[in-house]
């Protein structure tokens, strides 16, 4: 799939248009994210496909607020799914990053993919790669909302007993930005206990990922305990969603209705 | 926030949010009288033993 890919980002870099794209390189069998500022470098890109689709991404926006934040006058590339984009959108929205500083190279999800992320929309909004496919609805919220409320307390508390408070989920979450979290607040989840008191750490990061969360899954990837934080994620936006019609990240502009402060004047 | 409760499993009607401004005392006992019915009806929170005696890190 890169190499529709690796032509487009050869003309961004040659034309100027961009100082770098951020991306992911293939290097010893190992995949990691880079920065490529040559033409000559883009041998070795890739779209983080190893042994099946999609099971080697990074959070690459997360670096991108960094290159961002360091470079404020350049403009970059960067390689997205349609998770990515709404994540950029989304950061937009937030004030993260100046979307007309950033160069999109998209690339839409196999159905294979959407399936296993229960993707609604598994393709940005332009792609040079890929081919559409359907969106897909989350099966696995469905099924927890039709337990009992008894059989859910149980679900849950077997999950959430097994966390071992690594953070990994806030450390890999590209939506995750703030410069203090709440979730080392040693008043609201108490120091030194694992598993972190049951729900509140967990239901803390839920209500935290509210109206943010873009559902990239990335976070239950990350879990070394297998947690399945996208669903309780994913619940988290269709609620949101039934309350304020909003999802974070669908619509380019829109801000999110808990985002109270508001944002700069243009 | 209820239907996040409701969704781990915790009856959302443990929680319970009402605007009653500062002048109306008696409309707050009655919420009140109301809710720690309801909260004696539903019986003790599922959550109360579950994070007794565990180890600090
Ligand atoms: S799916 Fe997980 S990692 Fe991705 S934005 Fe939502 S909370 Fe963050
Ligand atoms: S990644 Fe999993 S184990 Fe680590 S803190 Fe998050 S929920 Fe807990």
């Amino acid at each position: 799939m890169s190499d529709k890919v690796k032509d487009k980002v050869k003309e961004l870099l040659s034309s100027g248009k961009i100082k770098g794209f951020l991306g992911l390189c293939s290097r010893d069998g190992n995949i990691a994210p880079h920065l490529f500022v040559t033409e000559d470098e883009l041998d070795n890109l890739v779209v983080g496909d190893k042994s099946a689709p999609g099971d080697s991404r990074y959070p690459l926006n997360r670096q991108l607020i960094n290159l961002v934040r360091a470079y404020p006058d350049d403009t970059f590339g960067i390689l997205v799914r349609g998770c990515d984009e709404r994540g950029l959108a989304a950061l937009a929205s937030w004030n993260q990053i100046n979307p007309n500083k950033i160069e999109m190279v998209g690339i839409a999800c196999p159905q294979e993919l959407a399936i296993a992320c229960e993707c609604l929309k598994p393709y940005p909004e332009s792609f040079v790669d890929g081919e559409k496919c359907e969106g897909v609805t989350a099966e696995t919220v469905a099924r927890i909302d039709s337990l009992k409320v008894k059989e859910r307390f149980d679900l849950w508390l077997n999950e959430f007993s097994k966390c071992i408070k690594c953070y990994g989920c806030r450390n890999i979450c590209p939506m995750c930005f703030c410069n203090e979290c709440s979730l080392e607040n040693d008043e609201l989840i108490r120091k030194g206990e694992i598993p972190p008191e049951i729900p509140t750490f967990h239901l803390t990061r839920a209500v935290h990922m509210a109206g943010r969360c873009i559902d990239c899954g990335l976070c239950s990837e990350a879990c070394p305990a297998d947690i399945p934080l996208r669903t309780l994620y994913k619940k988290v936006a269709d609620i949101i969603y039934k309350q304020y019609n909003f999802r974070a990240g669908y619509d380019a502009g829109q801000k999110s209705p808990l985002n109270f402060l508001g944002g700069l004047p243009e | 926030m209820k239907q996040l409760l409701s969704f781990s499993g915790i009856e959302e009607e443990r929680l319970h949010s009402k605007w009653i401004s500062s002048a109306e005392g008696p409309e707050f006992a009655e919420e009140m009288r109301k809710f720690v019915e309801n909260l004696r009806a539903l019986g003790p929170s599922p959550l109360k033993d579950v994070n007794k005696g565990k180890k600090a890190a």
